[in-house]
């Protein structure tokens, strides 16, 4: 949903990065100093971690597990039981938000029983970016027809609302984590194709490639060791910008009944029941997961556009 | 310049092309089917194969495709050998009837082994009587016959196969009648000739709903843009004009901070503050016929989350092509030569400043459609982006065919319209 502002506003992407600021080893320190020497990345940074923290930590900093009900006590405020509230079935709102943040950040349930880390929103930006670092790389290696037609049909995906896109998937295959894998995947591709495109156009004409091609090494081998590498550094920033338009995405996609089904403590479909609430004056379930999302996705934004401020001040 | 449009609009039309096609396969081969989505689990598979006849969608893919791209009617003519007419009655329905050879319009039931012919009069009054001499004998001794039913599918009925009808009429239910065709062709015009089909969920006429939707959108749609553009433009310069300041800082977070929160959590915090603890305004909408004119106070909460979303993006563009502007050398020199302050920034920065925000705000267009479909669903609102997401949730393929063709007319033309009036804006650019 968000590409088409990334692509205006982000002159990172243009401007390839010296791999050192983001790479590891001696490069580490030099990036901890620049995010603390901008305010608004460190207020990022903190909102981020927070969130990841809980993550992490859900199990030992929730009394309740996200679907214990309590049918004695459904939408209630704050209490000293239940720090947050309770939602429409007595479910402990503060264990839901935190179980919430796991399904984001740290686990994907594929199944009711089985669930692999790292997080939904991780897993749909790494999926894009497989699959868009694949058709970039093929794109600008080999040119021609190849580029040509790759190009001409992602720029049609690329033109098509994004809304709509994730209305007609989801909704025709169904809402389950892995489809909003799929979904944020599908979406988010033509972004990162093009990234790659443009970068693989470059480092193509470098020495090292021909050096490579004379060598006689396969085109896989001279795309995936000697092209992809050299153009981490603007992809790994791309990326940290995907997870907050990732995380953005699945909270809309709950938020329309696409998302994971319940009783997931998916923070979107808590939004949407928790709206039905309001009105009849208990307006915690909803409050929470929007704030929850907010916080998260601005703090993302804070970070990463802290960074970026801090980076084009040093070139 | 010709070449480059033409060129954009062909590449437009592919698109819409592409995405139709892909519409139609990705829901022909998910799971789960558009009868038991709008009946519900619990129909017999008699019901089932009735009313998946009866909207058409027993037929194969490509036929079902072509109908809809181009209509169903011609198709159907041949098989009757009658010209057909679309009319719509006084009361606003849409009526298919056969013209026959003495220019009159009919239509046909089937009464036992009796056709029955409907023929309608100029004054709207319908005059039946029997019309068996119509029958074609075939070899086995089976007598067939293509005709217009009396709810606009073309239809082939066979003497004395009395066929099941179900029928589900709302507040009644399921009724069975007899009489019922072997073959059925739902009559379309086509949604290039503007007639994409009935609506399965609600069975009414697609392009009628999807105007009426497509308007109550642009209504809300046109007032937030009205506010955001003049407001966004002016902070955008103000934050600007100084790179760095105080207020720069304040309003390039603010502006970012609304931007990036998803449009249904900046909905649910104003339905809170405004609605629900101030109590201010409605926090949802409840149209009658005359939306969305008859409350304009139940507007204001989805104008305000559009405004609050779209202002930090186009306030940024702003500012970042001010401060570009405002660093460049003629700038300078305007400042050093001693032309006043005013001076500068009116004549000199401002003209070139504005050019790239403008531009970019109608490629935002793809942007804001999606957030005008969530806010739509946040408030209850009656527009187009609403009917898609429920048109989506029942596979209702006329409408969300249709739908999605808007939705990416509108995005990939604003684009074009975009890429022209840069070109004016901004001579430097040449398209070859």
């Amino acid at each position: 949903m968000e590409q088409a502002r990334n692509t205006e506003t982000d002159p990172a992407k243009e401007t390839p990065v010296d791999e050192n600021i983001l790479g590891f080893g001696p490069g580490l320190k030099h990036a901890a100093g620049i995010l603390f020497s901008s305010k608004t990345a460190v207020a990022g940074l903190f909102l981020v971690l927070f969130w990841v923290l809980t993550a992490l930590l859900a199990p030992y900093i929730t009394q309740y597990t996200p679907t214990e009900q309590d049918w004695k006590s459904p939408n209630q405020g704050p209490s000293m039981e239940h720090p947050l509230g309770t939602d429409e079935l007595g479910r402990d709102l503060w264990s839901r938000l935190a179980y919430g943040a796991r399904i984001v950040l740290v686990v994907l349930p594929v199944t009711e029983n089985f669930w692999i880390p790292g997080g939904t929103a991780l897993w749909g930006v790494f999926a894009s970016l497989l699959i868009g670092a694949g058709l970039g790389l093929f794109s600008g290696y080999y040119g021609g027809w190849i580029d040509e037609i790759i190009m001409r049909l992602l720029d049609a995906m690329m033109s098509i609302p994004v809304i709509l896109l994730y209305l007609i998937i989801v909704a025709a295959i169904g809402a389950s984590a892995v489809n909003v894998v799929f979904a944020i995947a599908i979406v988010g591709t033509p972004g990162v194709a093009r990234l790659v495109r443009s970068l693989t156009l470059d480092i193509r004409t470098r020495d090292y490639v021909r050096a490579a091609e004379t060598r006689g090494e396969s085109p896989i081998y001279i795309m995936f060791v000697e092209i992809l590498p050299n153009a981490k550094g603007p992809i790994i920033i791309d990326a940290m910008l995907r997870v907050g338009y990732a995380i953005f995405a699945m909270g809309t996609l709950g938020f329309l009944g696409l998302g994971l089904p319940p009783p997931s403590p998916d923070w979107g479909s808590m939004v949407a029941k928790g709206r039905e609430f309001i009105m009849s004056g208990s307006p915690w379930a909803a409050l929470w997961p929007s704030l929850a999302i907010a916080s998260l996705v601005v703090g993302l934004n804070l970070l990463a556009d802290g960074l970026r401020e801090e980076l084009t001040r040093y070139q | 310049m010709a070449k480059f449009i033409l060129r954009r609009f062909l590449l437009m039309l592919l698109t819409m092309f592409l995405v139709s096609i892909a519409v139609f396969l990705i829901v022909e081969s998910s799971p789960g089917n558009v009868a038991k989505n709008i009946l519900g689990a619990f129909i017999t598979p008699e019901q089932e194969a009735s009313f998946l006849a009866q909207s058409g969608l027993d037929k194969p893919i490509l036929v079902r495709y072509a109908y809809w791209l181009v209509g169903s009617d011609w198709h159907a003519a041949q098989k009757i050998n009658l010209p057909l007419k679309r009319l719509v009655t006084e009361k606003g329905f849409v009526e298919w009837w056969a013209v026959d050879e003495e220019k009159r319009l009919v239509r046909w039931e089937l009464d036992g082994d009796d056709l029955i012919v409907n023929i309608r009069r100029d004054d709207g009054e319908v005059v039946k009587k029997k019309d068996n001499d119509r029958w074609r004998f075939a070899d086995d001794g089976s007598a067939r016959f293509w005709g217009v039913d009396r709810h606009n599918h073309a239809v082939l009925w066979e003497k004395g196969l009395d066929q099941e009808v179900w029928t589900f009429v709302a507040g009644t239910g399921w009724m069975v009648a007899s009489g019922g065709p072997i073959e059925y062709i739902p009559l379309k015009k086509g949604f290039l000739r503007g007639d994409p089909g009935v609506s399965l969920r609600t069975g009414r006429p697609v392009a009628k709903s999807l105007m009426i939707r497509l308007r109550n959108s642009l209504v809300l749609a046109g007032i937030a843009f009205v506010i955001v553009m003049p407001l966004a433009l002016f902070l955008g310069v103000i934050a600007g004009l100084k790179e760095g300041s105080f207020k720069d800082r304040f309003l390039s977070v603010t502006g970012m901070t609304f931007s990036v929160i998803p449009e249904f959590a900046t909905g649910i915090f104003l339905i809170l503050v405004m609605s629900h603890w101030l109590d201010l305004v409605p926090g949802a909408t409840v149209f009658g016929e005359q939306a969305p004119w008859e409350r304009p106070d139940m507007l204001i909460l989805p104008v305000l989350t559009l405004t609050l979303v779209e202002l930090g993006y186009v306030l940024r563009i702003t500012r970042a092509s001010m401060v570009e502007v405002m660093r460049s050398p003629y700038i300078r020199t305007a400042m050093l030569k001693g032309l006043p302050y005013h001076k500068v920034i009116f004549k000199h920065a401002l003209r070139n400043a504005l050019i790239a925000p403008i531009t970019v705000i109608m490629l935002h267009v793809n942007w804001l459609l999606g957030g005008i479909v969530i806010v739509e669903v946040v408030f209850g609102y009656p527009g187009l982006g609403q009917y898609l997401l429920d048109s989506a949730l029942y596979k209702d393929i006329n409408a969300l065919e249709a739908g999605a063709m808007i939705m990416v007319l509108l995005a990939v033309g604003t684009q074009l319209v975009a890429d022209i009036i840069y070109t004016f804006l901004n001579p430097r650019i040449r398209y070859s």
